[in-house]
């Protein structure tokens, strides 16, 4: 890792000092927020209202997070959330990826039409549309089941998804693709060989955008699953709210409780799966 | 149909899919995509359009009647309709340029060759791991006059505190800047992935050329990246058009209606009113807002292609 | 160990899940009753009353069903499985200020042909709930639990500063004054200033309370008989005396950032004199944690000058929806969750505040919380907010102007012109 293959679009802030400085930025920028749960988490309730305010916790405290899995059922708002999330972004990149290909590669007459209509869905807000979805999902017998989740949610992620994957597809030679057909490779077979791999940073980020609006939505979760069983992790950190009251230090601990899978998730994804493949393939 | 599938069945099943015609291909490509849009938008939209035609309000205790276009002329004449539109315009024409500037600017910064890449990535996404309705919560917190730790911040520097939510302007100031922190990543994100494809042959190119750093993003960067950027700026403005959470939980609007969105003014007429004419009506404004602007912007692609 | 129980927990929780899925498909029988209950008032204990009802009723069953943990989140949920005309829920309980539009969207089953004379049997309970309840003849829900807003003092620095309890505004001015100006010296060492009174003025329902306070008090209604009768110059005094608070330092500069919950951690850290807020705090107030536990006292709010004391009524109440298929079975658990006796149980077991006067002398009852004895004359003395299906839409006028004006965006005069017009909008 010298500066010389460094990226030399931001070459000139190569140097090591510089490097740290700009994480430094960068982390505090990120964490800031979270950080700041973090502390709250470790902090007793009168620790809130003291003036002027403290920044790190007096004295260390384990007990919120005690109540919070004591209290409510924490680990099981979790797993739901993280499978309706999951099963989102599986179904939404698979939706999107076979839409964005057609977009991306197929003589379409009205390829600008579909598109437009794909991206004119997203302009209109889910809160509007509440009443007609319970209706709907009513019909399909799907309320109360993961199910009345993922579906909305395919949909929410879809146009950004399908669009992040046109302008990537378009960006992949059409040689590579003949040359796997030559090779005996079908369409479809050169789609999943070829053209996904090499637009792996695109499938990537479609896949967190899916991931994350599946796991921050709430409106729909609190609406279409009532049974306390299937409850997701937004909905669920509203119970340790009283009608008045607002437990700080409770709730603070249940989010990270709620951010921490999803960091690890992250570090594990982009690590394993991006730096692999993208210095294997699009440089070439 | 035998017990082990053979290469030979699966992949006549596949050429079969070579041979249909592109159109066909395409509408098969397609379907799945389509049906859920029509079961899940298509569909409500029809009624929420339906709806918007009548006086339909649960509270008033009266049966639909038929209304024409009479809930768009009480629109027109509605003060808070013009000030949620102007408020979420005004967020709109802040936000979306703001997010993106510190986008870009965390992009680059997040594309240093650093030797661990995991704490770069994992600040520029865990903003998007806190739930939006916590987002606001938590920022409200921070501009809280008291205990908030922007207020402490300044007067550490020996500044006074300012009461946020008490003012029109101020308020107005603390939601921007919580959208634009919470919404930077995602056109970070966007705007990164774009970053990873440029080929670092036209760098080196480049610096044969003798073109300084500057130049070279100007002149390579920013043009390659146009079309990342174009598609975070599309969504980022239809998401800003959509504004409701972060106000919703900071200010509830206030003080008075200064800080109300259009989305949540359709929120309170649906759901706490139950107004559902109106709101729909209020709802289709918005959706032709939200297109007008999606149009200008697909027109702008195809103009550049 | 913890471990250990959240994983059963979750492997329980992912079994109910599909046993769920099968309720779903498989029909109902008609005993089997589906009530929505508010997750905040202790479900645990509600489902002990249900409990009893199964026994003493026996093939019934009882399915109880919450949502969102505040009044608002539940009334979201409810506005949208009854908009669709959803038939799963049987019963629901709903916040005091709803009945009336549940009614008018025709999403409640009146009561009147199972209770017999209506007048009578309403004027069992506390005066405010038969109002509240009753909307054009029809009785539409029957009243689950009391609640109003008291005024808590600190009772050791009343007494340390020789301060008698306020009956009006004007005393209580006065008697914050003086306490403050005292306790804040710099000679008493506070770490942090007393303020003198703390009510809520952010935009949330409780502003609509702390405007009718004083605007009741002087006499004048908002809305009768689903008529508006606005008192403009007795609103321009509500806004005044509060406005003047602030002016004068009694109330904090901000104010209009101030919420309940807010009101109520601020008092309990030992920072207030006066707090206007519901009766949730005080067992907050009454924990090992809370710097004034045994330094509380309770108190009818404050009278104008000239005028009663009032208090602003609160409490939750108990709807059989009309898309119920189980009407006869709903109205008869209805009728018994809103009895003397269950009431009796809420407020010995949860410490919910019953809906019959008689309760607050019953023995059982003072020994489970003392400080009920107290309450009784606060709770008689509570008025409903304005009993109308667009409640709604009046509370947002209401508590967006207190919020405006509180927050100094707004003059009074200007705020009582806006809420007048816009009100007349609403409630012709």
């Amino acid at each position: 890792m010298t500066s010389v293959t460094a990226s030399p679009a931001t070459g000139f802030l190569s140097g090591r000092a510089l490097r740290l400085a700009v994480g430094g930025i960068l982390i505090i920028n990120g964490m800031f927020p979270a950080l700041w749960i973090l502390f709250t988490s470790l902090k007793g309730e009168p620790e809130l209202t003291r003036k002027p305010i403290t920044w790190f916790p007096d004295l260390a405290t384990t007990e919120n997070y005690l109540r919070a899995f004591a209290d409510q059922p924490l680990l099981l708002f979790l797993f739901n959330s993280f499978m309706v999330a999951l099963l989102s972004t599986i179904a939404t990149l698979s939706v999107s990826t076979l839409a964005a290909y057609a977009l991306a590669r197929l003589n379409l007459r009205f390829r600008d039409l579909i598109l437009s209509a794909i991206i004119a869905v997203s302009t209109f807000p889910l809160v509007t549309l509440l009443v007609p979805l319970f209706e709907v999902m009513r019909a399909l017998e799907l309320l109360n089941t993961w199910a009345a989740l993922v579906l909305p949610y395919i949909v929410l992620s879809l146009p950004v998804c399908t669009l992040v994957l046109v302008s990537f597809f378009e960006g992949i030679p059409r040689d590579l693709e003949n040359a796997a057909m030559v090779d005996g490779c079908t369409r479809l077979g050169a789609l999943f060989k070829v053209v996904v791999p090499l637009s792996a940073p695109g499938v990537f980020t479609a896949g967190i955008l899916a991931f994350v609006n599946a796991w921050d939505e709430f409106l729909l979760a609190l609406s279409f699953n009532s049974n306390p069983a299937l409850r997701t992790l937004p909905v669920g950190i509203t119970l340790y709210q009283g009608e008045f009251a607002f437990p700080w230090p409770v709730i603070s601990a249940a989010l990270i409780v709620g951010i921490v899978p999803v960091a690890v998730l992250i570090v594990i994804f982009q690590e394993r799966v991006v730096s692999g493949l993208t210095s294997g393939g699009i440089k070439g | 149909m035998t017990a082990q599938p053979n290469r030979e069945g699966s992949k006549s099943s596949f050429t079969r899919f070579l041979d249909l015609s592109e159109t066909k291909l395409a509408a098969l490509l397609l379907a799945p995509a389509a049906i859920l849009l029509v079961l899940i938008v298509v569909y409500p939209v029809g009624r929420l359009i339906w709806t918007s035609f009548f006086n339909l309000s649960l509270t008033s205790g009266m049966p639909a009647s038929f209304a024409g276009f009479e809930n768009y002329g009480l629109l027109l004449k509605d003060p808070i309709f013009w000030q949620t539109t102007k408020n979420t315009l005004l967020i709109t024409v802040v936000t979306v340029p703001g997010a993106l500037l510190l986008g870009i600017a965390l992009a680059l910064m997040a594309n240093l060759p650093f030797e661990r890449k995991w704490p770069v990535r994992l600040s520029l996404l865990i903003p998007w791991a806190l739930p939006l309705s916590f987002a606001g919560l938590i920022f409200a917190w921070f501009f809280h006059s008291e205990y908030g730790v922007v207020n402490d911040v300044l007067r550490r520097f020996g500044l006074k505190g300012i009461i946020w939510f008490n003012s029109e302007e101020w308020a107005m100031t603390a939601i921007c800047l919580t959208i634009i922190w919470k919404t930077s990543s995602f056109m970070a994100l966007i705007i990164l992935a774009g970053l990873q494809t440029i080929p670092r042959s036209l760098y080196e190119a480049a610096d044969v050329d003798g073109a300084g750093r500057v130049r070279q993003f100007f002149e390579i960067t920013l043009p390659l990246l146009k079309p990342s950027i174009i598609i975070a700026l599309i969504f980022r403005t239809i998401t800003a058009l959509q504004t409701f959470d972060i106000p919703y939980t900071m200010t509830r609007g206030g003080p008075g209606s200064s800080t109300a969105t259009l989305a949540m003014y359709i929120h309170q007429n649906t759901v706490d009113f139950l107004d559902l004419g109106y709101g729909s009506a209020l709802a289709v404004v918005m959706f032709l807002l939200s297109m007008a602007v999606t149009m200008v912007y697909l027109r702008f692609i195809r103009s550049t292609r | 160990m913890s471990s250990h129980k959240s994983l059963s927990v979750l492997l329980a929780g992912t079994a109910l899940s599909f046993t769920a899925l099968t309720f779903a498909a498989s029909s109902v029988s008609a005993a089997e009753l589906r009530v929505f209950a508010s997750s905040q008032h202790r479900p645990d204990v509600w489902r002990k009353a249900f409990d009893m009802y199964e026994a003493e009723n026996p093939g019934n069953k009882i399915i109880m069903e919450t949502g969102g943990n505040t009044s608002e989140l539940q009334a979201q949920y409810l506005n949208t499985v009854m908009s669709a005309k959803d038939s799963s829920l049987d019963v629901m309980i709903l916040d005091v200020i709803r009945p009336a539009q549940f009614a008018a969207a025709g999403w409640t089953t009146p009561f009147n042909s199972t209770i017999g004379d209506t007048k009578a049997f309403m004027s069992k309970y506390l005066p405010a709930y038969a109002g509240a309840n009753t909307i054009d003849g029809k009785v539409v829900a029957l009243p689950a639990f009391a609640d109003a807003m008291f005024l808590y003092y600190r009772k050791d620095l009343l007494e340390k500063h020789g301060v008698a309890i306020p009956k009006t505004w004007s005393e209580l001015t006065v008697a914050a004054k003086k306490v403050t100006d005292a306790e804040n010296a710099p000679a008493a060492g506070r770490q942090s200033a007393l303020q003198g009174l703390s009510f809520q003025a952010k935009a949330i329902e409780g502003a609509v309370c702390t405007f009718l306070l004083p605007y009741w008090s002087q006499g004048k209604d908002l809305v009768t008989d689903g008529k508006l009768t606005f008192d403009k110059d007795a609103a321009t005094k509500s806004f005044a005396l509060w406005k003047s608070f602030v002016d004068s330092g009694v109330a904090k500069a901000n104010i209009a950032e101030v919420a309940t919950d807010d009101t109520r951690k601020e008092f309990q850290a030992g920072e207030v004199l006066f707090a206007i807020g519901w009766s949730y705090a005080w067992g907050q107030f009454q924990t090992d944690a809370s710097a004034v536990k045994d330094k509380v006292g309770v108190a009818v709010l404050p009278a104008v000058d000239g005028g009663k004391p009032v208090s602003c009524l609160g409490g939750w109440e108990w709807g059989v929806s009309s898309y119920s298929k189980n009407q006869v079975e709903a109205q008869k658990l209805v009728q018994y969750l809103s009895s003397p006796k269950i009431s009796e149980f809420m407020a010995v077991n949860a410490s919910l505040l019953p809906v019959f006067p008689e309760l607050y002398k019953d023995a059982d009852v003072l020994k489970a919380v003392p400080w009920f004895g107290s309450a009784q004359e606060i709770v008689t003395s509570a008025k409903a907010r304005p009993v109308t299906p667009r409640y709604n839409e009046v509370s947002e006028i209401i508590r967006t102007t207190v919020n405006a004006v509180l927050a100094g965006t707004m003059t009074p005069e200007k705020g009582v012109e806006q809420m007048e017009s816009r009100l007349q909008r609403v409630l012709r």
